[in-house]
């Protein structure tokens, strides 16, 4: 595995700041002019780009933040995996990721380049959600299936479950799955224009959430076949994955949580498990007054009795496109040390539920662990880890 | 601004920035709902009429819940932009 | 993999109501823009928010939707999704300067757009993504489907490809070097010898699933490859054909992605040269012009040629007259990078 976010910048520096409750939620904004640097809380991850293409000695023109954050995940999760290069490169190794923002987190280039007011920056080919894997593929000299997946903020969850099928169905052996997202004057814009943006720092499942606080970040996670694993450090298993749509509209969801309810039904089914058998739930709780409520329902609506459950967005912020794998990460993170992380900020539950998150940090059996993603477009994703 | 040519200015208005391009200004009735049934318009709409009222009116509505109160019908907005309308 | 039962196609030519390939439609302004219907299909309260690339999915799936009793999946491809309304918001941003913003086109902009409003029109709950790779995202949304069909046989999935060209996107593309300077006639599109090909666009829907009765087509195989390494790409193409074409099967037509870029002709006539001796060519991207998920395009090319038991003549790459044919194997390469290879059967 291999994380970067708000609270660290490695899988060791993430799991600590978990553990000891260090939000990575500031007012500090400081990675390109914005009129919200001020006004708005930001999980920004703790690198400017400049110091990350030193650290990576990227040269390249035309590389984004987005693929420098992407490139950092997956160095780490390589070291961690100890993957040759040649297993690398190797036609049976894929690499499922994703992206909602890609180049665009610049936004004042893409203006220039859209309106033709310069001769062409650097960043033409770079704009597109694609150009980070085009870019990792290049790096790495990946001869595997390579895709993209954008389906707003469960798009790295589809990503992971992309990797799984594609390994499941003969199409690759072993499958690096992840996904990215950079903080963008344009994403800044439209979340707040569509007022779902909170001016102090989240507070999920909480009777007072004002709404989300944006973040960026980056996991990458490699996934291997059960006959591939002797010998080898394994983390957790991938039990369940489902994708279900919500289809009610393009940003918000329906009050019933039809999708999410799918989305989670479906993966217990996959898994072979029953409800009760879920240790604790990793949920998408953006801190919006509509997500929590309606992922609050569809968990009562499938569960009798609601398991464990946190939203680690308080930590990171929302993470969008890469919120189902930096998510993923840290469920692993529960399953390998037995604990559940808090919701911070945590006061007083949402009255029509009464649904009480885990409030601070406490070593617990976890056994089986869901995580939600749920997106804009209705697209509602629910994966299972469990414990090996 | 006369109230009527108000009404008639503010339908125009409606229907150009929300691309409600198979409804005829001068079709939508006065005290005709705007959400729900009648025009059926969606959540993202009353952002949008709150900007279109910050934009040709200079009016600000902060919090778009505040903003369904007052766009009821084309009644009910024409009457609080001219209560207080800054443009 | 997987059987084609309906295919739509929105495109810069006659492909959607009334499929007339004979005429051909010639860009305006250096672009193939699409011939758009009328939509009659989907609600005006839903069609008045949708930007092209949405409202050309939408209108292309109308007709599956209405055709179908239960999908159990939306699987779309997109390049760059609604890029037109991407920049309409980020202009909101600048002429605002961050101020008070209109959220619609952001809403619409995002690249799940298309499946998303799809999804709703259809109320369909189940399974629905986005593959956006770029030149790949058709063959991976393509291959998710055959995947989805193995993993629960006897479901129905509507799986498209869709982009379009926007004047800014145009711009930024322009400025990459893919597009032609020079205005050009289609006809001439393959004569040229200079960089960057002819913008196109589309949405070309079909509804596929494991069952061969009835089938218009059906697809085989499907095989990519990320390289500007021609070695790489005949070894890939001799490979595809020894595991997939049986010794004694014909290829009875290359449909070849060849764009009129002097810089990727390489990579199409190496592979037509790997090809058995007198293998009829057929050439598409005068029809479509270049983008990302063209390859949709053409694959509802394939399954209307099999479908006509003819191919139009103007697509036919020298004097041949290719009839009923049975197997078409297509080629394409998006910026000489992202290469596909896609073995279409007729039923």
């Amino acid at each position: 595995m291999g994380v970067i976010s708000a609270v660290g910048n490695s899988v060791a520096e993430n799991h600590k700041s978990l553990v000891e409750g260090l939000c990575g939620i500031r007012n500090e904004f400081d990675l390109f002019p914005t009129k919200y640097a001020e006004l708005l809380p930001f999980g920004q991850v703790r690198i400017s780009t400049a110091d990350l293409l030193k650290k990576l000695h990227v040269t390249d023109p035309g590389v984004t933040r987005t693929s420098l954050l992407a490139l950092h995940a997956l160095n780490e999760m390589l070291q961690d995996a100890g993957l040759s290069p040649a297993a690398l490169s190797s036609s049976e190794t894929a690499l499922a990721g994703a992206s909602t923002v890609g180049g665009m987190c610049l936004t004042d280039e893409l203006y220039a380049d859209a309106n033709k007011k310069t001769d062409g920056s650097p960043y033409t080919s770079s704009y597109d959600c694609a150009s980070v894997n085009m870019y990792l593929q290049k790096h790495y000299k990946m001869n595997g299936i390579i895709n993209t997946i954008n389906t707003a903020c469960s798009s790295s969850a589809n990503s992971i479950m992309y990797g799984a099928m594609l390994m499941k169905n003969g199409f690759a052996k072993r499958a690096i799955v992840g996904g990215v997202d950079s903080l963008a004057k344009y994403t800044i814009n439209g979340f707040n224009a569509l007022h779902i943006l909170s001016s102090e720092k989240c507070t999920p499942f909480d009777e007072d959430r004002k709404g989300l606080n944006l973040g960026e970040g980056a996991a990458f996670l490699l996934l291997e076949k059960e006959e591939d694993i002797a010998g080898k450090k394994v983390y957790a298993e991938l039990t369940g994955f489902c994708n279900a749509n919500d289809a009610y509209h393009p940003s918000s969801l329906s009050d019933e949580g039809d999708g999410p309810f799918l989305s989670m039904q479906g993966a217990l089914k996959q898994a072979g498990l029953s409800a009760g058998q879920v240790s604790f739930i990793n949920a998408h709780g953006t801190g919006t007054e509509n997500n929590d409520e309606v992922e609050s329902k569809a968990m009562l609506r499938l569960f009798e009795k609601v398991p464990a459950f946190a939203s680690t967005k308080a930590y990171t912020g929302h993470t969008l496109g890469a919120a189902g794998a930096v998510e993923a990460v840290y469920s692993i993170l529960s399953l390998i040390h037995q604990e559940a992380y808090p919701t911070l900020r945590f006061k007083k539950a949402i009255p029509s539920t009464g649904l009480v998150p885990v409030g601070s940090y406490k070593k617990m059996p976890v056994q089986h662990v869901m995580s939600n993603s749920f997106g804009f477009g209705g697209n509602c994703s629910s994966l299972i880890f469990s414990k090996v | 601004m006369e109230t009527a040519e108000l009404k008639k200015q503010l339908k125009q208005q409606i229907v150009q920035f929300l691309n409600l391009t198979s409804v005829n200004p001068d079709d939508i009735k006065d005290d005709e709902p705007l959400f729900g049934e009648g025009l059926g318009l969606d959540s993202i709409d009353s952002i949008e009429l709150i900007v279109l009222l910050s934009r040709e009116y200079g009016i600000d509505i902060k919090d778009p819940k505040e903003g369904r109160k007052i766009l009821v019908d084309i009644n009910t907005m024409a009457a609080y932009i001219e209560q207080h309308r800054t443009k | 993999m997987l059987y084609i039962h309906q295919a739509y196609c929105i495109s810069p030519q006659k492909t959607f109501q009334d499929v007339d390939l004979q005429e051909l439609h010639e860009p305006a302004e250096k672009r193939l823009l699409a011939i758009e219907p009328l939509y009659d299909g989907i609600p005006p309260g839903v069609l008045r928010r949708m930007g092209r690339a949405v409202r050309m999915g939408a209108g292309a799936s109308m007709p599956i939707i209405k055709n179908t009793a239960e999908l159990d999946g939306i699987i779309i491809g997109t390049g760059k999704g609604g890029m037109e309304d991407c920049i309409k918001f980020l202009n909101q941003i600048v002429q605002y300067e961050e101020g008070l913003l209109a959220p619609g086109n952001f809403v619409q902009s995002t690249s799940n757009a298309v499946a998303a409003q799809v999804g709703m029109m259809s109320k369909n709950r189940s399974y629905n993504t986005t593959h956006v790779h770029r030149g790949h995202a058709f063959e991976n949304a393509l291959i998710d489907a055959a995947m989805q069909l193995n993993e629960f046989p006897g479901s129905n999935y509507l799986l498209g490809g869709v982009d379009e060209i926007s004047d800014f996107d145009y711009n930024i593309e322009n400025l990459d070097g893919a597009y032609k300077q020079e205005s050009i006639s289609s006809k001439d599109l393959y004569q040229t010898d200079t960089p960057g090909s002819i913008a196109g666009e589309g949405a070309a829907m079909f509804l596929v699933n494991d069952q061969a009765e009835n089938a218009i087509a059906c697809i085989n195989a499907v095989n990519m490859l990320h390289s500007q390494d021609l070695a790489q790409l005949e070894k890939l193409l001799q490979q595809f054909i020894s595991t997939h074409i049986p010794a004694g099967e014909k290829i009875d037509l290359f449909l070849s992605g060849e764009s009129g870029d002097n810089r990727t002709l390489k990579f199409y006539t190496a592979c037509e040269s790997l090809l058995p001796v007198n293998t009829p060519v057929a050439r598409f991207k005068h029809l479509s012009g270049e983008y990302a998920t063209a390859s949709s395009f053409a694959v509802w090319l394939a399954c209307y040629i099999m479908q006509q038991q003819k191919v139009p003549g103007n697509m036919m790459n020298g004097p041949v007259e290719v009839l009923a044919p049975k197997t078409i194997l297509l080629y394409n390469n998006y910026k000489g990078l992202q290469h596909s290879f896609i073995l279409i059967r007729k039923n």
